[in-house]
């Protein structure tokens, strides 16, 4: 079966005066249906560009530089969503595709009574006000909240509220792609952990797909079924959760797993350097001038994201087939 | 010896009508020998307004805060002078704290300046270097930029350079690490443990995230609304929290293992009836209302916090009729 989102040499940069400036290169990814994709990586590593990007969501000075997007839905239609006009994408956004933005939790209208702000969305898709209403209720059921709260203002509810609210919504239209930005990274652990498991059953009920964008290795612990691993605006590693938790193979997922605090007493070093932004991207491998597993043709050419067998992939020359067997 | 810092009784009272509890008779004490005391609580619970008390921002509405056993806010200018320098803050944004025209360099000679700190330029230098040092930093690197030039992990350690430079006996740091990335936090705690094991350095370490309290050890106090429901030694806490409150607030750290996962389902049932009638009766166990193991007494008055028997650590106190 083919993948529910298939992202292929998907390049995103900024446009400067003379030049664009590449922020994300050059992704290869399938997203399979069903499957809670964690992504992550540092600050400024293109994860939230990436998610801009799926839902051609990127403003100026964004600008998509090359790629393709399919979405392949159960009911065997096809959209190559770089070719769709923007009636098109709109009419699948929100339908087939939601996004839930960084910070969203503040962005509902304080003049509106939360009902009011859900059941706009429904009726411009074409639902009925009672249609719209009977939506509303389901999806606010999904997130643990009471109907009622739908004649509240965003005021009248607290942080973790709010944020369910926004997922409700998200929700309402039973979307097949949700992806969501740092959901919970403004939220206390118990909120959090909440949330987090009510998007596991969103999943499961409503067979969604979620792209989950996080900084936070706990995070994609606990819900991932699988990992991307991005650096310097590539993916450096790909694979299920377990896998790249207990034997992570590129040297920036075994920093990032390394520098997690786990017990009192046990000092950790972190990984050392800063990540580079996109206007100083090293050659070669962009992880190399940090990488403590540096050997020659690390800083001459980049390598690939390669397979690894069992679903794994690697974009590392420490498993390149061919330098080992030079060596 | 006096304790290097008591917290006696502190209660914070906002707002005229509509009165907010920010800090409801709040507590504890930071030792004279070098340690390192976490406060941790979700947002509202009233830790920064702690700290911005203790650094003497903040007037209290009620308690004492005592630092070496004298009333800081009480005693003379002189007195308060010394105070500023011996106990310091870092915050939790990294980019707001700088003026943004001043270099690194300028930060840290106006803190040598002020403090009459070095009798030459040359010995200015050397003290900055010596202080961008102790942090990671390399002088060369960072003194002649602008802060925009920084990154939020070099920013964030300039900030504990400049608090190097003036050898306090106290850190207050709120937050300061949720704004760096994973792999720069690391370093910045172990500058904060080498403070204490080098340079007799004591922090009170306020955050929200339980998994780097745990990394740093020491003392954990653990609030919740503005009030103490447990605290002692960090690793017991941990290990094996007794108030209801910190066992699912500990349970609740989303473990960096696939393998160790939460099990039992959290979503709560009325969640919209407890969060929409917050300002409830204050004379009962605040946590109450979300307890799995709530009595009737838990209504009717509030625990007080005291020692528990059999966890073989005389510090720990919980406040929680269980017990």
């Amino acid at each position: 079966m083919a993948a529910l989102l298939e992202i292929r040499g998907l390049s995103a940069g900024l446009q400067g005066r003379r030049s664009v400036t590449e922020v994300v290169s050059n992704v290869d990814l399938d997203v399979q249906s069903g499957e809670i994709l964690g992504v992550v990586g540092e600050s400024g590593c293109g994860k939230s560009t990436l998610a801009t990007a799926i839902m051609r969501l990127l403003v100026p000075p964004q600008v998509l530089q090359s790629g393709t997007l399919t979405m392949n839905l159960k009911d065997g239609s096809r959209y190559e969503l770089l070719n769709l006009s923007p009636r098109a994408l709109r009419e699948l956004r929100w339908r087939h595709l939601s996004y839930i933005p960084q910070g969203s939790m503040n962005s509902l209208n304080p003049v509106l009574r939360v009902g009011r702000q859900m059941t706009d969305t429904l009726i411009q898709h074409g639902l009925s006000q009672a249609e719209a209403h009977e939506r509303s209720v389901a999806a606010l059921q999904l997130v643990n909240l009471e109907p009622r709260l739908l004649d509240s203002y965003p005021h009248e509810l607290s942080g973790g509220m709010r944020q369910r609210v926004i997922i409700a919504a998200a929700v309402s239209m039973r979307p097949a792609l949700i992806v969501a930005d740092e959901l919970t990274t403004a939220l206390d652990v118990v909120t959090q952990r909440q949330i987090l498991q009510e998007l596991t059953n969103i999943r499961d009920e409503l067979g969604a797909t979620i792209i989950l964008i996080t900084h936070d290795m706990g995070v994609v612990a606990q819900i991932a079924d699988r990992v991307a691993v991005m650096y310097a605006g590539k993916i450096a590693e790909l694979g299920a959760v377990n896998g790249i938790f207990e034997a992570p193979l590129h040297p920036y997922s075994q920093g990032l797993i390394g520098s997690i605090p786990r017990e009192s007493g046990q000092r950790i070093a972190g990984l050392p350097g800063e990540a580079p932004s996109p206007w100083n991207y090293p050659a070669g491998c962009r992880f190399h001038p940090r990488c403590s597993k540096v050997f020659e043709p690390c800083s001459e050419y980049e390598p690939g994201l390669r397979t690894q067998g069992s679903g794994r992939w690697a974009a590392c020359h420490l498993y390149d087939a061919e330098v080992v067997s030079d060596a | 010896m006096p304790d290097l810092l008591l917290v006696e009784n502190l209660r914070q009272i906002f707002g005229g009508r509509n009165q907010t509890v920010a800090v409801d008779d709040v507590s504890f004490r930071i030792p004279a020998e070098p340690t390192i005391v976490n406060l941790v609580g979700e947002s509202g619970s009233g830790k920064s307004t702690i700290a911005r008390i203790i650094l003497g921002l903040l007037h209290p509405t009620a308690g004492r805060v005592l630092y070496e056993g004298a009333d800081i806010f009480t005693r003379d200018r002189k007195w308060q002078r010394k105070f500023r320098g011996e106990v310091q803050a870092v915050f939790q944004d990294p980019y707001s704290v700088y003026n943004p025209v001043y270099k690194a360099e300028r930060v840290l000679r106006l803190v040598i300046r002020k403090f009459g700190l070095a009798k030459s330029s040359a010995e200015a230098q050397t003290l900055m270097e010596e202080a961008l040092r102790a942090v990671d930093l390399r002088p060369e690197e960072v003194l002649d930029r602008h802060p925009h030039q920084l990154s939020g992990g070099q920013r964030q350690r300039l900030m504990l350079a400049r608090v190097y430079l003036m050898r306090p006996r106290l850190i207050i740091a709120d937050e300061p690490v949720s704004m760096i990335d994973a792999g720069m936090r690391a370093s910045f705690l172990n500058i904060l443990l080498d403070f204490r094991d080098s340079h007799g350095i004591s922090t009170l370490f306020i955050t929200h995230d339980l998994s780097t309290a745990m990394y740093l050890g020491g003392e954990i106090i653990v609030l919740y609304q503005g009030r103490i429901m447990e605290q002692g030694e960090t690793r017991g806490v941990m290990q094996a929290p007794q108030h209801p409150y910190a066992q699912l607030l500990i349970s609740s750290i989303p473990t960096p293992d696939p393998r160790r996962r939460w099990e039992e389902d959290l979503s709560t049932g009325p969640l919209a009836e407890i969060e929409l009638s917050a300002a409830l009766e204050r004379d009962r166990c605040l946590f109450a209302d979300r307890c799995p193991q709530v009595m009737k007494r838990c209504w009717t008055a509030r625990p007080k916090l005291g020692p528990i028997e059999g966890e073989g650590d005389d510090s720990r106190e919980v406040a929680c009729y269980l017990y």
